[in-house]
């Protein structure tokens, strides 16, 4: 039977070869510590670790545009913090100084969840919560967000050409604009939506005894080794 | 066997369309049958109760019996009557559910619960049956409109169930990947499977066949065995409103276009970073106010061309002149319209007006209303577009064009999924376009609709002109050739 799973071909998005458990891990470890960890001492150390990390792996999956829209966000923020901080004082330094602090905590957990999602398969994915036990309530609705996330990018450019077409991308009233983009893309969603769950339930999905997943996943040398990565952050957060 | 007892059914909250009227009918195993009838006549009606989404999805009042072997469908879980009946629909972007196509072959026999081994096994020989290895393991979202059907109908196979219900399998295909559907359920015929289809396109589906069911307001009007229905004369299936099942015999109407000048296309080149629908054209003439059928196998680059010559892409740097004059891609933005598929996407205001109003760079309202009365809409002024029909969508996105004083209009495949009657209605529209002296180009698969009102023909491959001809006698054998012959 094993002859037979390794011939049997499915799509591959990952360049580094890593359970999405490890993933999964890999993204809670990163927006937690850089959320809710304290900084200074030890932290001040790991925090550019976690803060580099997501960029490395986008740039060793070959994803470059992304990697480097992401980079040149951290190099705003952070000539922001650097230049035009020092200057400001009282309401506007809180503002900009709270809005700077937010961004940084909060991107290197958003990338490495992009990261996630666009290097993870569907059936990968619904594979690792299985194994992690996680009911089948939760895992399908998730799965569909995978599936939906696509869709809504190809729905959304047809209405932004629509648009363009139409000559009413100008900023003439944001209200409008806002409403012309969203009210044909929600139409359309929902009605994808109801398609496809009609096409889903034709095929069985929702039987009550339990699924087969013929997609396998598990750990390998890789994974250990983010894992005892990991380790000292944890630590660190704990401790400090 | 399938037999349904004495059904009537109507949609919730719906109006009669779509409904049923005390249908009789028993399907033995192994028959291919064909439900056919104008839209909104109860074909699609008909097969959700076979395959059970009426009435465990879609709701209305339903009374009579569905029986599949002795076992009332009706009353079964959806998840049961999945075992028995499988189904593929009308678009192909709607039924894949997860996002590569090995996992989805394997969706339906993984919800089973089957044994890994078994899947696996299936997977594979299913792929090998339909001779479609080369698209296992690919982005479903990277595919083609014909491949993303072939592992629709694949991954119903996959699970083997022996009835199989087809809800207008062939619209959004072009002719070579209808070839592909036909063999697929010449596969399934031969395997002894009941297949049911529900379609308007018929041509395809002439050596297949057992039996033809005529539909009428939700009666079952006729009942034919197959042969019966594909004697019946030019004439009565087009009274009956039905597309011909011999593509040859359509009767062609022949439309010529007076020269009034040409629209010169320059340097069209684009590539895009997959390699895919790579446009390569350095000079090509269209005739204006000419409606242009633009026809060619998936990935010839039709709607490239299209995207290119409405501005849509940034880095074609083509140029257009109008009688002389240059247009470049900006420009383009407000010369060309492109009437898309889903015209749901460009449709963005509350009433008909407003939508013709915010195309308009001043408002003349004496102009709306000539183009609303013109396209048969003035009566829709005060309406919601979206409360339209279809058809009628299809026309308000035509007027906003030509509010907006648009000189060349893009239709992209505008009479997939239609019946006859409908299709004859886009024709009325194009002629009219063309009356009013715009230029029209036509993306379709539609031979029918091309020899209804089209004048000119281009026909493009791998990314260039294959041949350009105008639908004289000489142009209307080509034509004949490409859809017909080719077969």
């Amino acid at each position: 039977m094993d002859a037979a799973v390794t011939t049997l071909k499915f799509e591959n998005k990952s360049v580094i070869p890593t359970d999405p458990r490890t993933k999964l891990f890999l993204t809670v470890t990163v927006s937690t510590i850089m959320i809710t960890g304290s900084t200074g001492g030890f932290m001040n150390l790991v925090r550019p670790c976690l803060m580099a990390c997501p960029i490395v792996f986008l740039l060793l999956s070959w994803k470059w545009s992304a990697a480097v829209r992401f980079a040149v966000t951290y190099a705003i923020l952070f000539a922001l913090e650097l230049t035009v901080l020092p200057l400001l004082t009282g309401t506007w330094n809180f503002i900009l100084g709270a809005a700077v602090g937010i961004y940084t905590h909060m991107l290197p957990g958003f990338i490495m969840g992009y990261y996630l999602v666009s290097t993870t398969t569907v059936s990968e994915f619904v594979a690792a919560m299985e194994k992690m036990h996680i009911p089948q309530k939760i895992v399908l609705p998730m799965s569909v967000v995978f599936r939906f996330f696509p869709t809504v990018k190809e729905e959304y450019a047809a209405i932004r050409d629509a648009m363009k077409m139409r000559g009413i991308t100008t900023l003439r009233s944001p209200m409008k604009m806002l409403e012309y983009r969203v009210v044909p893309l929600m139409m359309s969603i929902a009605k994808i939506g109801e398609e496809l769950s009609a096409a889903a339930l034709t095929r069985g999905l929702g039987a009550p005894q339990k699924r087969t997943n013929i997609c396998k996943i598990g750990f390998g040398p890789l994974d250990v080794f983010f894992f005892l990565l990991a380790i000292p952050c944890w630590v660190g957060f704990f401790i400090c | 066997m399938i037999e349904l007892r004495n059904i009537n059914f109507r949609y919730a909250g719906g109006t009669d369309a779509g409904g049923l009227v005390n249908i009789d009918l028993i399907i033995p195993d192994g028959q291919v049958i064909l439900l056919c009838g104008q839209s909104g006549c109860g074909k699609t009606t008909l097969t959700r109760l076979v395959n059970g989404l009426i009435p465990n999805y879609y709701e209305g009042e339903l009374s009579g019996e569905v029986l599949l072997d002795e076992k009332n469908i009706s009353s079964l879980p959806l998840y049961e009557t999945a075992k028995y009946v499988g189904s593929v629909f009308q678009n192909p972007r709607t039924q894949f559910f997860t996002v590569d196509s090995t996992s989805e072959l394997a969706f339906g026999c993984e919800n089973q619960g089957l044994p890994e081994a078994e899947i696996i096994q299936r997977v594979k020989s299913t792929a090998k049956q339909f001779g479609m290895n080369n698209l296992l393991g690919k982005n479903i979202f990277s595919l083609s409109g014909g491949e993303k059907q072939k592992i629709a109908c694949a991954s119903v196979s996959a699970s083997n169930p022996p009835i199989i219900v087809m809800d207008e399998p062939s619209s959004n295909l072009d002719i070579s990947a209808t070839k592909d559907l036909r063999r697929m359920i010449q596969i399934w015929k031969q395997q002894g499977k009941t297949v049911i289809i529900a379609e308007h396109r018929l041509y395809y589906l002439k050596e297949l066949i057992d039996r033809v069911v005529y539909l009428k307001d939700g009666k079952i009007e006729k009942d034919y065995p197959a042969l019966d229905a594909l004697n019946l004369s030019v004439t009565q299936q087009a009274e009956m409103g039905l597309r011909p099942f011999d593509l040859g015999v359509f009767p062609v109407t022949a439309h010529t276009a007076a020269s009034k000048g040409s629209i010169q296309c320059e340097n069209f080149h684009f590539a895009y970073t997959k390699q895919r629908d790579a446009l390569d054209i350095d000079s090509l003439s269209l005739p204006k106010a000419g409606v242009i059928a633009v026809i060619g196998h998936n990935g010839a680059g039709k709607s490239t061309l299209a995207r290119c010559l409405c501005g849509l892409e940034k880095h074609c740097r083509g140029i257009v002149k109008v009688d002389g004059k240059p247009y470049n891609r900006k420009q383009r933005l407000s010369l060309c319209y492109m009437v898309m598929q889903d015209v749901n996407h460009q449709l963005f205001t509350e009433s008909t007006e407003e939508e013709m109003l915010i195309s308009m760079a001043e408002t003349a309202s004496d102009k709306v209303d000539a183009v609303l009365e013109r396209l048969d809409l003035l009566q829709f002024k005060d309406r919601h577009p979206m409360a339209l029909s279809g058809g009628q969508k299809q026309r308000v996105a035509i007027a906003t064009a030509l509010v907006s004083g648009r000189e060349i209009l893009v239709l992209d495949e505008p009479t997939s999924g239609l019946d006859l009657q409908h299709m004859k209605e886009v024709a009325e529209e194009l002629v009219t376009i063309q009356e009013m002296g715009k230029t029209s180009l036509v993306i379709t698969h539609d031979y029918e609709l091309i020899v209804s009102c089209c004048t000119h023909v281009l026909h493009l491959e791998h990314g260039t002109v294959q041949e350009q001809y105008s639908l004289d006698a000489a142009g209307l054998q080509r034509l004949r050739e490409f859809f017909i012959e080719s077969r």
